[in-house]
């Protein structure tokens, strides 16, 4: 950024709000420039953290007018480096707004600022409103609401309901331009109940990685919260068995969560929620009558009757279909419900780096793709460590291979790198798109999708951001 | 410690933000970060900026990102939070920090005159060491120094050169008194510990003291040391066994003490205190001491207090709240300070509590500073002071 531009900028900025809350000190910038991905360190020239609506509105006209970028920021833990500044300019770290502004009872929905993290979130429901929950991730307390929903995270709700996007029923965004809009029923009411029946325009922010606008309130769907809850537990020895089993499952319509990983990445996940060390370097392989993959069903009901109703269906359901597997269970264990937001992904992860290629794709290619990516970490000779979660009753399906590394092991870092583009390819194959897409996987599905759905993507971000000014160089064009 | 002795921490830190608030809680536990909440401020800012500082991106020569390294209080909530294998090690990666921002020349100012007093007159306060022991001047009370005496209590800097804590030491002697205890001060020859040098990165200095005091208390053959200070106290406890110097003395809290002398009824008290109280635990008395931290006992001494209503903070013990005046930043940074102490306070209020009781003299100054400035409306004392009132 030229430096007179910029030291007007800074001027602007201090007025709008605080010189405490802007800053270009070299540590900040390093710090916003990185996160737990191997992509590419990129700075931006300055961090600013407004605190209201009006102040986003103002900074935005500001940068707007100037052509300088905007990329919002909340914890930065997204694991796609989507909030690496590609091209410079203003960080907008959004966690000073973090008011959980209502909580409908009756409509069961809450109305959140950017800065609300599921800890916080969680903290509140549990004191103020204990009838009610919201659905968290596997990842870290400070993650943001909005931010999980806007990269269409997987919950621990997600096999009921789907993506985090799926449970939106309200948005307020600042455009690029500053204007503010409320999309859904809260345009023409007082209550954010739902989207529909308005045409369904959250989609143009949904999804775009904070490339089409900054999203200053959302409301989310909160569900009742049953004081019953258990979990299931099936080891299969192959990945066959376990796609029998998670069809079996999945017709039953009973879980609230059903997912599954490498017996290899559980056994890992255990030490973490532990707070044990187990090193994944060099890769750790199935010992003797090891299980190949572990599946975990959360139930939840309003007494214990429905709850072992509930298990009983399950087992029935998975005894009928899958005679001629081999696995262990169902084993009952305490639900890990309770345990959301949780700091084992940190923990997992603690070499610094974490890395993953996180995808939604149809279940009916689950097993072909599952085996041949595991098959891919062992020709890199990196411990298996698929992870999985059935969305939407079954229509979708998450995978991804969840890789930890040490950052400081440049040898490994290229390691993951290739191991990552390898998957890419296959996932694409499979007809698995990238979720939480990172900008190199972004370029790779553009070259898949058809020429006119790029051109009305491209058109729709111009239309909403002519200056390219919202976290640029990712969804809807590339770097200059 | 160095910098690069550090190197298998540095890259531990994934930047997760599980450090920022109380697990399960989900209230804040970083006082820097929540006052200053730009990433850096953060002790997952701090981990990245070690990173940048070891591999020449950063540098210490930068006076804010050096106030961001000093904007630390010290208390240890980060590594309470922090799941990661590398959180033990999150303040020793600031305090190398520090060092390093030392052995370099970048000095902070604040520090220059705190460090200029430590070696003229052995404490941290400019004041001339010769009115060390005036805050027992009418006491009747031996001189360790002097004579040989079964327990030697140790006052500290803060409370031997703050004429409005006084209150304190003379309270913890007369307990002792009361409890028929043989004690002794060493007045005027008495010395910093060095525990805040170590914070603020002058390991030389620590080192110099902590060798002196070792050697001191070694040759006066008392069997027990007790402090009111838990920076002091810490200290001995954490600090003074890395120095493979052989300590011939145990060192006990008052506030342990106190538990113990009313466990062994040699302390018995007898009038009442009606008053409802929360107790806030300082980071040096619980965190600092890892899985030894002192939290029964200080309840246990107000519990074994006629009239005293205890009443808990929802940050209690483990994942208590920092007063803020740890690890140099009140010297150096008393808005942050008092800050902190003060989002304190209105949790002490929201108890119901009219009193907060702690069991450190850096606590309590900079609590009842932060009374001063914003008016919260609760009485502030040392356990020592509580304690004594019902005798």
């Amino acid at each position: 950024m030229i430096e007179a531009v910029k030291s007007r900028l800074i001027d602007q900025l201090d007025k709008i709000v605080g010189s405490q809350f802007v800053s270009t000190n070299p540590a900040d910038l390093y710090i916003y420039s990185y996160d737990l991905t191997f992509a590419e360190s990129h700075s931006p020239d300055i961090v600013v953290l407004p605190q209201s609506v009006e102040e986003v509105q103002a900074i935005l006209k500001l940068a707007n007018q100037e052509k300088i970028p905007v990329i919002p920021y909340i914890a930065g833990g997204n694991v796609g480096g989507l909030t690496i500044p590609l091209n410079g300019g203003i960080s907008l770290d959004l966690k000073r707004m973090n008011n959980i502004i209502e909580v409908s009872e009756a409509d069961m929905y809450a109305l959140v600022e950017p800065g609300v993290t599921f800890g916080q979130m969680k903290a509140f429901l549990n004191k103020n409103h204990p009838t009610l929950k919201y659905t968290y991730a596997f990842s870290p307390p400070s993650t943001g609401v909005i931010a999980n929903a806007i990269v269409q995270g997987l919950d621990n709700l997600s096999f009921r309901y789907g993506a985090a996007s799926h449970w939106v029923t309200g948005l307020e965004v600042a455009l690029a331009t500053g204007e503010l809009v409320r999309i859904g029923s809260c345009a023409a009411s007082k209550t954010w109940q739902a989207i529909a029946p308005f045409p369904e325009l959250d989609g143009l922010f949904l999804g775009w990685q904070g490339a089409t606008g900054v999203i200053t309130k959302m409301a989310v769907s909160l569900w009742p919260n049953p004081p019953y809850n258990t979990a299931l537990t099936y080891m299969p020895m192959d990945l066959e068995g376990a796609n029998e089993i998670l069809q079996s499952i999945i017709r039953t319509r009973i879980p609230d969560d059903l997912i599954g990983t490498s017996f290899t990445l559980n056994k890992a996940g255990v030490a973490a929620y532990e707070h044990r060390k187990m090193d994944l370097y060099p890769a750790v392989k199935r010992e003797g009558e090891e299980p190949e993959f572990v599946i975990t069903a959360e139930l939840t009901g309003n007494n214990e009757k429905e709850l072992n109703a509930k298990a009983e269906a399950i087992g029935e359901a998975v005894d009928a279909k899958c005679q001629s597997y081999k696995f262990t269970g169902p084993e009952t264990m305490p639900s890990t419900t309770a345990a959301f937001p949780m700091q084992a992904l940190g923990v997992l992860s603690s070499g610094g780096g974490l890395m993953w290629v996180g995808t939604y794709g149809p279940m009916s290619r689950w097993l072909e793709t599952v085996k041949k990516g595991c098959e891919l970490q062992d020709k890199y000779d990196i411990t298996r460590t698929c992870y999985t979660r059935i969305m939407n009753e079954g229509h979708f399906v998450g995978l991804r291979w969840m890789l930890p590394y040490d950052k400081g092991d440049p040898a490994l870092v290229e390691r993951i790198k290739d191991l990552c583009a390898e998957q890419l390819e296959l996932v694409l194959e499979t007809g698995y798109i990238p979720y939480k897409t990172p900008v190199w996987a972004v370029r790779k599905l553009e070259e898949k999708v058809s020429p006119d759905w790029l051109k009305l993507h491209r058109r729709i971000k111009a239309a909403l951001d002519p200056n390219n000014i919202m976290n640029p160089g990712r969804w809807g064009m590339p770097r200059e | 410690m160095a910098l690069k002795d550090l190197q298998e921490w540095l890259y531990g830190c994934t930047h997760c933000g599980t450090c920022k608030d109380v697990l399960n809680i989900f209230s804040p536990a970083c006082p820097a970060g929540e006052k200053y909440q730009l990433e850096s401020y953060f002790p997952s800012g701090k981990m990245l900026i070690a990173r940048g500082v070891a591999n020449g991106v950063l540098n210490l020569d930068d006076d804010d990102t050096r106030e961001r390294i000093y904007a630390c209080t010290g208390c240890l909530s980060c590594e309470q939070q922090c799941g990661v294998y590398h959180h033990q090690h999150i303040f020793e990666t600031v305090q190398a920090l520090r060092s390093e921002a030392v052995t370099q020349g970048n000095l902070n100012p604040a520090y220059m005159v705190m460090v200029e007093s430590l070696k003229k007159d052995d404490n941290v306060f400019g004041k001339a060491k010769a009115e060390r022991g005036d805050w027992a001047k009418d006491l009747k009370i031996k001189d360790a120094a002097k004579e040989k005496t079964d327990v030697v209590y140790h006052a500290g800097c803060m409370l031997s050169f703050d004429p409005e804590l006084w209150e304190i030491p003379r309270s913890a002697i007369k307990l002792l008194e009361a409890a028929g205890i043989d004690a002794g001060i060493m007045g005027a020859e008495e010395s910093c510990c060095g525990g805040r040098a170590y914070e603020i990165g002058y390991d030389g200095e620590f080192t110099k003291y902590a060798e002196h005091f070792i050697e001191t208390f070694n040759s006066l053959g008392a069997g027990k040391v007790i402090t009111s200070c838990s920076d002091g106290y810490s200290t001995f406890k954490k600090l003074y066994p890395k120095m493979n110097i052989e300590m011939k003395f145990d060192t006990l809290h008052t506030a342990e003490y106190l538990d113990v002398l009313i466990k062994d009824k040699k302390l018995k008290f007898t009038k009442k205190v009606p008053l409802k109280v929360t107790y806030h635990d300082p980071c040096h008395l619980g965190r600092h001491l890892g899985e030894s931290g002192i939290y029964d006992s200080p309840r246990n001494v107000l519990k074994s207090i006629p009239g005293i209503e205890l009443v808990e903070m929802e940050r209690n013990r483990e994942n208590a709240w920092c007063c803020g005046a740890g690890a140099g930043v009140s010297q150096a940074n008393p808005d942050f300070a008092l800050w902190t102490a003060n989002e304190r306070l209105k949790e002490a209020q929201s108890t119901g509590a009219t009193a907060l009781v702690t069991s450190c003299p850096w606590c309590v100054r900079n609590f009842r500073d932060a009374v001063k400035k914003y008016g919260e409306n609760i009485e502030i004392y040392d356990i020592a002071e509580i304690a004594c009132k019902a005798l």
